[in-house]
């Protein structure tokens, strides 16, 4: 059985972004090639918005991880450029061959509060799974914002998922909750439990294959895993409350003073549209569009 | 990889550094050109959103002159081959992207750029 998720607070006192390196980032390139065999499968709202995305759109994916979404759409190849950011540059390694068929992606080692490029410069901009590992609602609020920045005033589209409290049925995970969770989530830590030998280099993969073309290998592998436990690392989440994530998009918003709300319901001025949010495989999600009058 | 379709959207974002920090110059570059699928659908559509004086003069850095100084108002086959070279097939893999305004350093290592900022000069 996979060990609990255990329930953390930050502490006022620590500063968020040494926090985040020793629970976030330390932690993915130290897991980047185990984490990154086990993430292969696309999630169907995702894979939907890549798909309407108009031939020749360029993107930023904020937060790429190991590049899954970097190839997409698979029916039309090439019809746009995403670029992939990530503070991990052990999964930047991996995210430059992502989709296989010899093509190479490009990648930025960067942090999603960081803004180096030319604001507006992306026709669209995803940010899956990264904004729950920052550690303040500042922070949060302050990752939404450059995704904001980073795309055209004019016609940008965004799409951001984040980990919900709200778990689906499949999910393994038992979620401790606090009683003030439904509003303002739940900080977490979320066990990662890596078997010996699979450290950095090694993926699952590897060490399976192994196992078929050398079962003396193999059950060498299994007597190291008897005799010591497997190396678990705890990586920090922010759990979003329901809604959570549409508060703050507003937040971020507003202080970019962006109105939310249609391009047709405003006569003047520049905004923000939220196209759709909800609720997908035990995330939430929410899909914005940029507008503005001149 | 660095290659100009990215260079062409990046600008410095160190602390205070909010004009004239666009385009990077490439700097102590190695090189290396990579054949890609030609899309000209997909460069058709991103044509107008290119800074294209900035593509014309990081193409002549990298030692590409096909381009025509002024983006051409009639596209035909061969400029967008020359495009889609310029902008998919040059590779830069080792080098630095400097900043025109601050000076900062922005290294490129095994074709990943470091656009990392310490913290005294995040913004």
């Amino acid at each position: 059985m996979a060990p609990a998720v255990t329930s953390t607070t930050v502490s006022l006192d620590v500063d968020p972004q040494n926090y985040e390196d020793e629970h976030v980032h330390a932690v993915y390139d130290q897991i980047a090639s185990h984490f990154s065999s086990t993430r292969y499968k696309p999630w169907p709202i995702i894979v939907q918005f890549l798909s309407s995305l108009s031939t020749g759109w360029v993107g930023l994916d904020s937060g790429t991880g190991n590049g899954k979404y970097l190839s997409l759409p698979a029916d039309r190849p090439g019809s746009v450029w995403t670029i992939g950011l990530d503070r991990s540059r052990n999964l930047l390694r991996i995210a430059q061959t992502a989709g296989g068929n010899g093509v190479t992606r490009e990648v930025l080692w960067g942090d999603v509060l960081g803004r180096p490029w030319r604001d507006g410069a992306f026709d669209y901009a995803i940010s899956i799974a990264t904004i729950h590992h920052l550690a303040t609602w500042e922070r949060r609020k302050a990752a939404v914002q450059r995704i904001l920045q980073a795309i055209s005033p004019s016609h940008g589209r965004a799409l951001i998922y984040v980990w919900a409290i709200e778990q689906d049925d499949l999910s393994k995970r038992s979620i401790p909750q606090s009683q003030e969770y439904q509003i303002a989530g739940q900080d977490v830590f979320v066990p990662w439990v890596v078997a010996k030998g699979q450290l950095q280099q090694k993926s699952l993969s590897n060490v399976e294959q192994e196992c078929r073309t050398d079962p003396s290998e193999c059950e060498e592998i299994k007597a190291q895993e008897q005799t010591s436990p497997p190396p678990v690392f705890n990586r920090y989440y922010h759990m979003f409350a329901k809604g959570e994530l549409t508060r703050l998009v507003h937040d971020a918003a507003d202080e970019l003073r962006l109105s939310i709300g249609s391009k047709a319901d405003n006569t003047m001025g520049a905004g923000v549209e939220i196209v759709q949010d909800g609720w997908e495989r035990s995330n939430y999600y929410v899909e914005l569009r940029r507008w503005e009058y001149q | 990889m660095v290659r100009l379709i990215t260079h062409n959207l990046l600008a410095c974002h160190a602390k205070g550094c909010t004009t004239n920090n666009f385009p990077l110059k490439l700097q102590d570059v190695v090189v290396e050109v990579r054949e890609a699928e030609f899309n000209a659908d997909f460069l058709r559509g991103f044509l107008p959103r290119i800074e294209w004086t900035a593509l014309v003069n990081a193409a002549k850095e990298l030692g590409d002159t096909s381009l025509p100084l002024e983006m051409p108002e009639m596209v035909d086959d061969e400029f967008l081959k020359n495009l889609h070279h310029v902008l998919l097939e040059i590779h830069v893999d080792e080098g630095a992207m400097v900043c025109p305004n601050c000076g900062h350093k922005y290294p490129i290592m095994n074709g990943i750029p470091n656009m990392l900022l310490a913290e005294h000069e995040i913004g």
